[in-house]
């Protein structure tokens, strides 16, 4: 189950979030804690450099691409190395909606498409496309196999 | 959210990227989620008001259907953020507008993108966008429109929380409540939008293909506890596979080439719609149509459907694997459609096909086909050499036993035998069988096809052990943290099969040569035979390591690898290495390369505290799998407790502690005591200062914090020794094979240490420990080790229980000071005129063993008695014995934990005479109703309480031992109050989502109970919160010395007397015999002196003052049961009322004492006084009273009488500088 995937900017500001079987109560906790494991080690990190942790039977891995940093959050089948390729997928969508890691700025000019792209990947917990022109795809509303 | 130049998200996504409007950027919300409380504060604050007047107006609007385009330029003119009510009102604007294209750009541009930063959908919104639905034709509009129809069908509708998150809307159902005219709620808009959407996935047209794969996502956004919209899609989704999955499949060309006709191509798109939409779906487990779906799903061209077809069914298989089993049929074998997956370029599909595998190959339901439960572990082995360490990891898992967290333990050690044992032969051609090669595996000819051959040539037979420990040898040396991060965790894991599999006795020589094996698995290869040497015995499975390969070689190959793995700059992934590490430690080898490891790491402070606490837990875990190692394991903890004390849970350390030690056995329970208690050698903690002589270097130098947390531990560990010492050391007072003789309660000190120690060595070892603290730890740890001391006299026999009451006096009367003043100024507290600053806690406690030995020596006199005259027993005398029994029962249950049916406060010599009672009255031995400690509650807030019983010797013997801890926490022996419990079984059970602290813990905050809390509860009864809040105020303000000891004196000076005076029928009331009745009532001091107490202003002077210098003699006749015999007993005149004038009793001083205030009194030792009346304790001389303290034995007819209580006095308004002791008439 992929339990979070979360995107800040650099300051620690929430830019996009979206949660998959975390309480309410617990999602301001994630969010904190994220955004502090971020700030502690994502200074000076280069762009798409993985990093990981865990707590308790969760597993974390996030990433910084431009001025954005990525989280994901999984457990179970979506250990640290499955939330590798789900990190992987969203910030190549991201990269192919932006054009290149994004800042800040060129991010929220797409917010949008970037939504739609993470519909397209992570839907109710899941990893569920992978592939960059089937997504592309996909939110135009095509079919993900072009007939 | 404010960028560097003050903007917000909301300006940012403005049309206007560089003039963001200075009006909005204070008050604007300052993030989509992390202080969410602001952004619901700013929204909120124009909530009611603006937001209710837009909605209205919005509707009004839409309802007049008027296209106001203007508006939205006007905004962006004016350069304004979009609000909500701004959006929502454009959308009914556009969605109505006529002019499609522009309006449709605008949806697109401007509109939908803001929309999408909003927590949740106004679902007044909604009509429009069914409206949109149907009319526009634009892609990029629609698959927006879908985007928002799916969230407010997910929408809860709880105060506009989404799993979307975002920046907080109001709840639109309440606010469309209130909203009387026009409100629209999702009760309202979500069955259109479900009609909507369910006609549109069921739209088979082929054009619109494309809108119907999304409809139908979009409808499996809501919520599953919706049974009618599950019905639904169960509908849809087996409608659209009735069509599409039983056609021929044309496998994969049409995925891999672009080919492909039209037709197979929109097939497997709706294919995928149709497995996704049923992957979200609850499992269906009994249903075979499910299960043939899913199964087909296999053979979809599509990897996404065939991931999530294998996903299900791996699950399915799980509840049903013989089901399941039987559905694939002869999809698993070389050809079939589960082979091709192995190839497939999806690592999750693979995942699922490893778990699958491994479900099925293990199920006991399958035991009568091992022919498909081989072919399932076949596959498994295979993906052993998946490219992907994501799949490869799992295969491992898989082999590992591992599959989830509720995995037996047999199951864990047949993963480490199958792991070490088993041999992986690549895939054959289906016509060779095994055992061909078994029979003759020199000659037989190579199965393989010339074909397979030649791609297979460089891989051989491997043993399943060598590629697994090659391939995380190799991951260990990926850059990637979470490759190591992972590549431990697989460590760890195979580190618990092993333990699992040492703790079940499977046989495994891990020094015995790989290719032994070869001789007993089934497949052995052509292709080793040829390079061997002739001889089976000769061929190597190796490719070059020679016959040294062994598992031991290769684990130890591997260890060293991880070891360096140390060094990754990644917290995380070192706090995987060292629970990978811990695992994989043999209880029966060295542990320092381990331990400095551990040692290096705690240094650095960069470790969080919920990681130190997994690895404590880790080591809780590892001690549930390997008892053997609780000294080890304890020798680890004791790193955690110096190095980082302020960042651990010091409740899940001394459950640590206690599991141990109960683990360790008869053998290892001294040396573990030693290991927890080795924390007692440490430099004595700083809990900021007491006082101006505490060193000010030591203060700066340490952390306060951890200082502080160290002091925890430190009376953790005083108040486990004092606990679990009879434990470790074997020896119980119901137990004592020797009866509390009088020539050994004559010995001198020293002899009596002498005995006792080669008596016991255990437990004089951890006596002198706790006498040490007693003198020596700071204010905290003193109170602990007093507490403990006592628990330990309560429960040790003789000479034990002398030594300890001789100290405790000692330390009461602060009579040892001198001795002791060493260390004491090593300590850094200023004892002031304070002494031990333990006298009034110590007096309870010293009262109780009072009580004891004067009831033994009653009892002696008796038998004696009876024994010269030679009569028996009359009922009435043994019923007063068994009420003085089960009295001091009672009273020593307040102290600590003692087995009712076999404690014997009257000594052993009582036990035949006990037992003669109750057999004649049958009265059962185990009266826990009776207990005063669980009648009155207490036992509820001391757990101990609870996890004594396996302290009985009886109870405990090493099957319990084992048992219990192989079921940690199941056998209700630690009672589900243990603060820690709860913490370490949910680890063990692998759960646990909850975000991690982000502060650094405030460890003073934390709801469980310290010793301190534990002890004022236990003393304390009406007044602990005030009591406790006292004292922490003392410890915690290092400058004061007055609130320390006026926190000490309101501490104990208010509790002494509230303990006892709550319950006064416990004692003196019911004692029969006069003298007895004396000596109880100076338990209970009267309540009014504790309101007294309290009520008075100025508590310093409460302070228990001077015991060095206030002592004297009395001479000792009431306190001495041989001596008193016959003599009238001051005591017994009364409880509560003065003595009557004519009954003069005398004191006499037995050192020289200098008054240290007005209102005490000079004294010469020899002097006698006068003394008025007694109350409870208290010597009055016209109305000035004084505290006593006793002394035992009374052998020695030593009695002091110390000073006390003089602010009283004022009350009294009698200036008496007098103090006076117990008069000479009383002489023996």
């Amino acid at each position: 189950m992929i339990l979070a995937v979360l995107f800040s900017n650099s300051e620690g500001n929430i830019l996009v979030e979206r949660f998959h079987g975390v309480p309410s109560e617990e999602r301001l906790h994630w969010r904190s804690f994220l955004v502090k494991l971020g700030a502690d080690n994502l200074k000076g990190a280069k762009n798409e450099e993985l990093f990981v942790a865990s707590h308790k039977s969760v597993y974390i891995v996030y990433t910084v691409l431009g001025d954005v940093c990525i989280y994901v959050v999984g457990k179970d089948d979506y250990d640290e190395l499955a939330l590798s390729e789900v990190i992987f997928v969203i910030t190549s969508a991201v990269k192919d909606v932006c054009g290149k890691p994004p800042t800040e700025r060129l991010f929220l000019d797409k917010y949008g498409r970037i939504c739609l792209c993470l519909d397209e990947i992570v839907w109710k917990g899941m990893l569920e496309n992978t592939e960059k022109d089937r997504i592309k795809r996909l939110i135009r509303l095509k079919p993900p196999t072009d007939v | 959210m404010q960028d560097a130049s003050g903007t917000t998200l909301m300006d940012l996504i403005t049309a206007d990227p560089t003039a963001p409007p200075p009006s909005t950027s204070g008050t604007s919300p300052s993030t989509l989620g992390k202080p969410a409380q602001k952004p619901v504060q700013t929204e909120r604050r124009t909530k009611k008001g603006t937001l209710m007047q837009i909605q209205s107006d919005t509707i009004a609007v839409a309802k007049a259907l008027n296209p106001v385009r203007a508006n939205i330029r006007t905004q962006k003119q004016k350069r304004k953020p979009v609000s909500y009510a701004q959006l929502a009102r454009s959308i009914h604007e556009l969605s109505a507008a006529s002019d499609q294209k522009s309006s449709q750009k605008q949806l697109v541009n401007h509109v939908f993108p803001k929309l999408a930063v909003y927590n949740s959908v106004d679902p007044s919104v909604a009509p429009s966008l069914l409206m949109l639905d149907q009319q526009c034709e634009d892609r990029n509009v629609l698959r927006y429109v879908y985007y928002y129809l799916a969230r407010i069908l997910s929408d809860t509708g709880s105060q506009g929380l989404s799993p979307g998150g975002g920046i907080p809307t109001p709840n639109w159902d309440a606010l469309a409540d209130i909203d009387a005219v026009g409100g629209v709620t999702r009760a309202d808009v979500v069955p259109r939008i479900v009609n909507q959407l369910t006609t549109e996935a069921s739209n088979a047209d082929i054009e619109f293909h494309a809108r119907r794969i999304a409809a139908l996502k979009a409808l499996t956004a809501a919520p599953s506890s919706n049974s009618e919209i599950l019905a639904k899609l169960y509908e849809i989704v087996f409608g659209i596979l009735d069509k599409v999955a039983d056609a021929n499949q044309k496998r994969r060309k049409g995925m891999f080439g672009k080919g492909g006709d039209k037709e197979s191509i929109i097939r497997s798109n709706l294919q995928y719609a149709a497995l996704t939409a049923l992957r979200r779906l609850p499992l269906d487990p009994g249903n075979p149509v499910f299960l043939h779906r899913a199964v087909q799903g296999v053979s979809f061209a599509d990897p996404v459907a065939v991931r999530h077809s294998l996903a299900i069914i791996s699950e399915l298989a799980t509840k049903d694997p013989y089901s399941v089993a039987m559905a694939l049929g002869k999809l698993v074998l070389p050809g079939g459609a589960l082979q091709d997956i192995l190839h497939l370029h999806d690592v999750l599909a693979r995942v699922s096909l490893a778990r699958l595998c491994h479900t099925i190959s293990r199920a006991r339901a399958l035991d009568e086909r091992p022919d498909i439960k081989s072919q399932f572990s076949s596959v498994l082995y295979q993906l052993l050499l998946d490219p992907s360490e994501r799949v490869c990891f799992e295969a491992i898992l898989c082999v590992l036993g591992k599959f989830d967290n509720t995995e037996r333990t047999e199951e864990r050690a047949g993963g480490w035998y199958r792991l070490t044992r088993e041999i992986l032969k690549l895939p054959e051609v289906p016509s060779v069988t095994l055992k061909e090669s078994i029979d003759d595996p020199k000659d037989a000819l190579p199965p393989k096809s010339a074909k397979d051959k030649a791609s297979h040539k460089t891989r051989r037979p491997q043993p399943l052990v060598k590629l697994v420990m090659r391939r995380l040898e190799s991951s260990f040396r990926s850059f990637s943290r979470p490759v190591l991060h992972a590549a431990a965790r697989v460590v760890q894991e195979m580190g618990k099969s092993r333990a699992a599999a040492f703790s079940l006795g499977v046989d495994i020589d891990e020094g015995a040569p790989l290719h032994a094996y070869s001789e007993t698995v089934e497949s052995v290869d052509q292709d080793i035979n040829e390079t061997s040497e002739g001889s089976r015995k000769g061929f190597l499975l190796s490719n070059g390591m020679g016959g040294k390969d062994t598992i031991a070689n290769l684990l130890a190959s591997l260890m060293e690898v991880v070891r360096t793995t140390v060094a990754c700059e990644c917290v995380y992934v070192r706090g995987m290495v060292i629970k990978a590490l811990i695992w994989m430690q043999s209880p029966y080898e060295p542990f320092d390369e381990l331990e400095s490891i551990i040692a290096s790491e705690l240094s650095d402070p960069a470790w969080p505290s919920t990681l130190l606490n997994d690895i404590l837990l880790t080591l809780h875990a590892r001690f549930k799998a390997t008892p053997d190692m609780a000294v080890t394991l304890l020798e680890i903890a004791r790193i955690f407790a110096t190095k980082v004390p302020g960042k651990i849970d010091a409740d899940v350390l001394q459950l640590l502690w206690k599991t141990c030690l109960v683990g360790a056995g008869p053998d290892g329970k001294h040396t573990a005591l030693e290991a927890v208690t080795i924390v007692l050698d440490l430099p004595p903690p700083q809990p900021g200062t007491m006082s101006g002589l505490t060193s000010v270097d030591r203060v700066s130098a340490s952390d306060p914090k951890s200082a502080l947390a160290l002091q925890r531990l430190v009376q953790a560990a005083v108040w486990f020794l004092g606990e679990n010492a009879n434990y470790a050391a074997s020896e119980y007072a119901w137990e004592s094979a020797t009866p509390p003789g009088t020539a050994l309660m004559m010995l001198d000190a020293d002899k009596m240490v002498a005995a006792a120690s080669s008596r016991n060595p255990t437990l004089a070892g951890a006596l002198t420990r706790l006498q040490r603290c007693a003198f020596s730890g700071s204010w905290e740890v003193r109170i602990v080790a007093a507490q403990a001391l006592t628990t330990m006299a309560i429960r040790s026999g003789e000479p034990f229980r002398l030594q300890i009451y001789e100290f405790l006096h000692a330390l009461a009367q602060g009579g040892m000071q001198s001795q002791f003043s060493e260390i004491h100024l090593s300590n850094g507290e200023d004892q002031g005129a304070s002494g031990t600053g333990l006298g009034s806690l110590i007096a309870p406690m010293l009262k109780v063993l009072d009580e004891m030995y004067r009831a033994q020596d009653d009892l002696i006199r008796e038998m004696r008695n009876h024994d010269n005259a030679k009569k028996e027993w009359t009922d009435d005398e043994l019923k007063k014995l068994y009420e003085t029994h089960e009295k001091l029962l009672d009273l020593v249950s307040l102290f600590c934990y003692v087995p009712r049916a076999k404690y014997l406060p009257l000594g052993p010599i009582s036990a035949k005479l006990i037992d003669i009672y109750r057999t004649r009255h049958n009265i059962s031995a185990s009266a826990g109703l009776n207990d005063i400690a669980v009648a009155t509650g207490i036992s509820d807030l001391v757990y101990e309480s609870n996890a004594t019983p396996e302290k009985d010797p009886d109870e405990l013997d090493q099957d319990l031992v084992n048992a219990w801890a192989a079921n940690l926490g199941d056998d209700g022996l630690w009672g589900n109050n243990a603060p820690a419990m709860n913490r370490v079984n949910e680890f063990l059970a692998g759960a646990g989502t909850d975000a991690p602290d982000v502060e650094e813990e405030n460890f003073t905050s934390r709801a469980s109970v310290s010793y301190d809390d534990m002890w004022a509860k236990t003393l304390l009864e009406t007044t602990e919160v005030e009591e406790y809040d006292a004292r922490s105020s003392g410890t915690s303000s290092p400058e004061s010395t007055g609130s320390v000891e006026t926190s000490i004196s309101s501490h104990f000076g208010g509790s002494y007397p509230s303990l006892f005076s709550s319950r006064p029928t416990t004692y003196g009331a019911s004692q029969s015999s006069e003298r007895s009745g004396a000596a109880g009532s100076r338990f209970s001091n009267p309540g009014g002196s504790s309101s007294t107490f309290e009520g008075v202003g100025s508590p310093i002077r409460e302070e228990p003052p001077s015991y060095e210098a206030s002592v004297m003699q009395r001479f000792e006749s009431f306190e001495n049961p041989m001596a008193a015999r016959g003599a009238p007993s001051f005591g017994s005149q009364d409880d509560e009322e003065p003595i009557s004038s004519d009954n003069q009793q005398f004191g006499k001083a037995l050192y020289d004492f200098t008054a240290g205030g007005d209102d005490e009194l000079n004294l010469t030792a020899g002097e006698e006084l006068e003394i008025d009346y007694e109350v409870d304790g208290w010597f009055y001389h016209f109305h000035c009273h004084v505290i006593i303290v006793l002394m035992y034995p009374s052998y020695v007819a030593l009695c002091s009488v110390v000073l006390s209580g003089l602010s009283l006095h004022s009350q009294h308004s009698v200036p008496s500088n007098l103090c006076w002791s117990p008069g000479s008439n009383f002489l023996a």
